[in-house]
């Protein structure tokens, strides 16, 4: 549609450089427009057709956008083991950045965190020239910029729901402040590596691999021969190493998909309501001296206020400058031709949009929120099946540094970590545990300790990573074949990674039902060595549940049924 | 029937011709193939791996002996744990560089290098040493790949007694040449795991299953796997806490290759190093019982070399 709208659009004469000539015709036109319900600022990439240095900027924002979501998937991709033992890129750069998690870890944990420092040079950069992250940067803004390519609004809402971000972002700040990590949840960047890492990456990985492998497995020979010298690049290249599962990947993938849902209702829409670091950091750019000249829509034309993306011109005609994100949009549609961005503007005296008593009820919610879920019974009861990853915080401490941004998940080279959902009650969402049936903890592996930007996971070298307890294995003996079927087995005993084997076995006499004596093995764990690594479960041969199962620290687990008896 | 339902059919029907996993047929000539009445077994001694590699090779008639101009070698050594080379839990990766070498001298148009690992696989085949030794070796007919989950194919067991039918990996069952390389070390399952036991490397499925019975089954497994010989590398075996090991102090320095064409045969002798009878480890008994060779190693011809 915007492709049509411009060509329409052009067809009447709505040409920037025209416009600057003769300012009543574009008037004309622009109103014109406005009746047949066109949309002219188009999309990003969809570059001005005009002349001159301005509406070059809006395509030099767009390259950038397209640079930093390029850089954003690319580190995405590496975020995985590369034949070393330690990741050489900062895959973890984005999350620290990102001064909303350096506020809310802050504020949660209560220290200064080191990694967490380049989220000033984001601080910084806003207070010089505005909320340009949003604009230029963001690789979730980038996307929802290319998803106006496909997703177009169908009418802008009548209410404005612009303080709804400065909500959230009370809420998330004060929960934090009250050691209740919410940030996860709304952060944009932890948002969409979630998604991507639970959903859209496995999605990707299943449906390319799913094609080649049909091909492969059911072509002539001729034709999959060519098509697997595709799949090496394919694989080379853009898919993961391996296809991955994980818990939460259709919950995941919807919340990503409402962000983008939410464009019908306007562009930008979750930039623009919705978003707690770009509320963050539109407070922050009201200092910002870069501004849009002039400061506000001229009283002849409307065209700022009904085409800016970000909505940031009020009803009064003023822009507000924590609501732009500096995309100089408006330098290309602008009819006159005579906006500017310039490091002249005063300091301006309006507030942001967001009513007294707003800020009050999103106070208590911030307030109330945390003691609610602390509350929660689900805290107190038992969780033998939280398993914390190597390096894991204590669970308070864990709990609130930890910002939900399943770096350590996407990781994890034997796809063992998994998100929690709300066994534990709310605030526990998407943290990550260790599900040693589906995989094990590495033994030499200490990816997820270096990619955590939050030192939720705290650094291991090899030698910390081996004496690093994360849960206890507990048998069977129901289920264990050497004690059930009297048969031998001690797979778990063969695969235990430490080096004085924590599972042991007592080798005794049996006599089976053809009267021959043999040697049996019974294992059992030593509870002194055992550091709940999982791969005993992961490869016991008996069906469905193991017969040996890794429980979080100080826990036994606790589907074995009743009547179970414990080493 | 109308144009549509007659597409349907034919491609119902071609569907399921095409879907129809292929069942790899292994003759009873091949399963129960006579093998030589006194086999021969060597054994070198020394620092040069290479070397060693070199004199047992050429000991057993040299490699054109096993390897046709433009055939696909198969060199499978161990490489199931995330152990660095000292620990011994893997194939030694000179051992398997030399193979390569010499396959290549030969005329092998490919030579294949892998193995279904315990530990996760990119961390195996680096920190063996194996991956890092061949890729520097900088030859394309070389290819030292990931397990590829889609070459798994039934097979048939004939004359398997404990197992009748698994999984195994298709380059394993059409390599031209197959060579066996095992590393020598304990197991608390099996006693040791030597070269019968190296099959498991080539077969899908869920591994731990086959423990109940195991070493019927690894003879079993090797009725459909027979290499065209085996060569064990004891340049340092682990004496306890195997199959995975992990500590220096469970690892004895031997500085001995093993080869020859009769698989129980080089097992029944590499035991010996270990202090045991060939008779105490299960499978070479399996092995023999099945006629996979010969356990006796007084009928067995022992050379040894010192290289």
């Amino acid at each position: 549609m915007a492709a049509s709208g411009r060509d329409a659009a052009a067809g009447q004469g709505v040409d920037p450089s025209e416009g600057k000539t003769d300012p009543g015709r574009g008037r004309d036109s622009s109103a014109g427009k406005a009746g047949q319900g066109l949309d002219l600022s188009g999309s990003p990439g969809g570059a001005a057709s005009g002349r001159g240095i301005k509406p070059r900027l809006k395509t030099i924002r767009t390259g950038v956008q397209l640079i930093c979501l390029g850089l954003f998937l690319w580190l995405f991709r590496i975020t995985d083991y590369t034949g070393s033992d330690t990741i050489p890129w900062a895959v973890n750069i984005w999350f620290r950045l990102d001064p909303l998690v350096g506020a809310g870890v802050t504020l949660a944990t209560r220290t200064i965190i080191f990694l967490l420092w380049p989220c000033l040079v984001v601080i910084g950069v806003t207070l010089v020239f505005g909320r340009v992250f949003c604009g230029w940067v963001c690789p979730l803004g980038t996307l929802i910029d290319l998803s106006g390519r496909f997703i177009h609004p169908k009418k802008k809402l009548r209410v404005q729901l612009r303080f709804l971000k400065y909500m959230i972002l009370i809420v998330v700040l004060l929960s934090a402040f009250f050691t209740v990590q919410l940030l996860g949840l709304f952060d944009p960047l932890s948002l969409l590596v979630r998604g991507m890492t639970f959903s859209i990456d496995p999605l990707f990985n299943f449906l390319v691999t799913g094609g080649f492998d049909w091909i492969y497995l059911n072509g002539p020979t001729w034709l999959s021969n060519q098509t697997e010298a595709v799949y090496d690049v394919f694989k080379s290249f853009l898919l993961p190493y391996k296809q991955s599962f994980f818990f939460l990947s259709v919950f995941s993938f919807f919340l990503l998909v409402a962000v983008f849902v939410l464009e019908l209702a306007g562009r930008r829409f979750w930039c623009r309501n919705l978003c707690p670091l770009g509320a963050m950091l539109g407070l922050v750019s009201k200092i910002s001296p870069f501004r849009r000249i002039p400061a506000r829509a001229c009283k002849d034309c409307d065209m700022c206020r009904t085409d800016c993306p970000m909505d940031a011109v009020n009803e009064r005609g003023q822009i507000m400058t924590e609501e732009c994100s500096l995309c100089m949009d408006c330098l290309a549609y602008c009819p006159k031709g005579i906006t500017t961005f310039q490091f002249k503007g005063s300091l301006q005296k309006n507030l942001p949009d967001i009513g007294r008593r707003q800020v009050l009820a999103a106070g208590l919610l911030g307030v109330a929120l945390p003691v609610v879920i602390r509350t929660d019974a689900l805290t107190r009861v038992p969780a033998p099946d939280v398993i914390r990853p190597p390096g894991a915080l204590a669970e308070n401490d864990f709990l609130a540094a930890c910002v939900r941004c399943g770096e350590c998940m996407k990781v994890c080279i034997n796809n063992a970590l998994q998100p929690l959902f709300l066994e534990q009650g709310l605030a526990p969402m998407f943290t990550p545990v260790l599900v040693p049936r589906l995989g094990y903890c590495e033994f030499n592996c200490t990816l997820c300790t270096q990619v955590c930007p939050t030192r939720a996971l705290q650094p291991l070298d090899k030698e910390q990573k081996h004496a690093f307890v994360l849960g206890t294995a507990w048998f069977d003996k129901n289920r264990c074949i050497p004690y059930a079927e009297q048969r031998p087995c001690i797979v778990c005993e063969e695969h235990c990674p430490v080096h004085d084997k924590a599972i042991k076995f007592h080798t005794i006499t049996v006599v089976d039902d053809q009267n021959r004596v043999t040697a049996l093995k019974q294992p059992y764990v030593r509870q002194d060595l055992c550091i709940g690594c999982g791969i005993c479960e992961n490869v016991c041969p008996v069906a469905g549940t193991a017969a040996v199962r890794v429980a979080a620290k100080g826990s036994m687990p606790d589907t074995f049924g009743s009547g179970t008896s414990y080493p | 029937m109308n144009r549509r339902n007659f597409l349907k059919q034919v491609t119902l029907w071609s569907a399921g011709i095409l879907m129809v996993p292929p069942v790899f047929d292994i003759g009873p000539a091949a399963l129960g193939a006579e093998k030589d009445a006194v086999p021969d077994i060597f054994a070198a001694k020394g620092k040069d791996i290479s070397a060693m590699v070199r004199q047992l090779v050429d000991a057993m008639g040299g490699m054109e002996q096993f390897v046709n101009i433009k055939d696909t070698v198969v060199v499978k050594p161990n490489i199931g744990w995330d152990r660095n080379v000292d620990q011994g839990a893997n194939t030694h990766p000179q051992v398997v560089t030399a193979l390569a070498e010499l396959a290549l001298e030969a005329g092998a148009a490919k030579v294949l290098v892998f193995d279904r690992t315990c530990n996760e696989e990119r961390r195996c085949y680096q920190n063996s040493g194996i991956k890092p030794a061949l890729d520097a070796m900088d030859d394309r007919r070389i290819a030292c790949e990931y397990i590829d989950d889609r070459k798994f194919v039934p097979v048939k067991i004939k004359n398997g007694r404990s197992l009748t039918e698994w999984s195994f990996y298709k380059d394993a069952l059409t390599a031209d040449c197959y060579i066996n390389v095992p590393v020598a070390k304990h197991h608390s399952s099996s006693g040791l795991t030597l070269g019968l036991k190296n099959a498991m490397g080539v077969i899908g499925g869920r591994r731990g299953r086959l423990h109940m019975d195991l070493s019927a089954r690894i003879a079993d497994l090797n009725l459909v796997i027979q290499p065209d010989f085996t060569l064990v590398d004891a340049t340092r075996i682990l004496l306890r806490n195997g199959p995975s090991g992990g500590r220096l102090s469970d690892v004895k320095i031997m500085d001995t290759l093993i080869a020859g064409t009769d698989p129980v045969a080089v097992d029944a002798y590499a035991t010996t190093l270990f202090g045991l009878e060939p008779a105490d480890v299960q499978s070479t008994k399996e092995g023999f019982a099945r006629g996979l060779g010969q356990m006796d190693l007084s009928r067995c011809r022992i050379q040894v070399f010192d290289t």
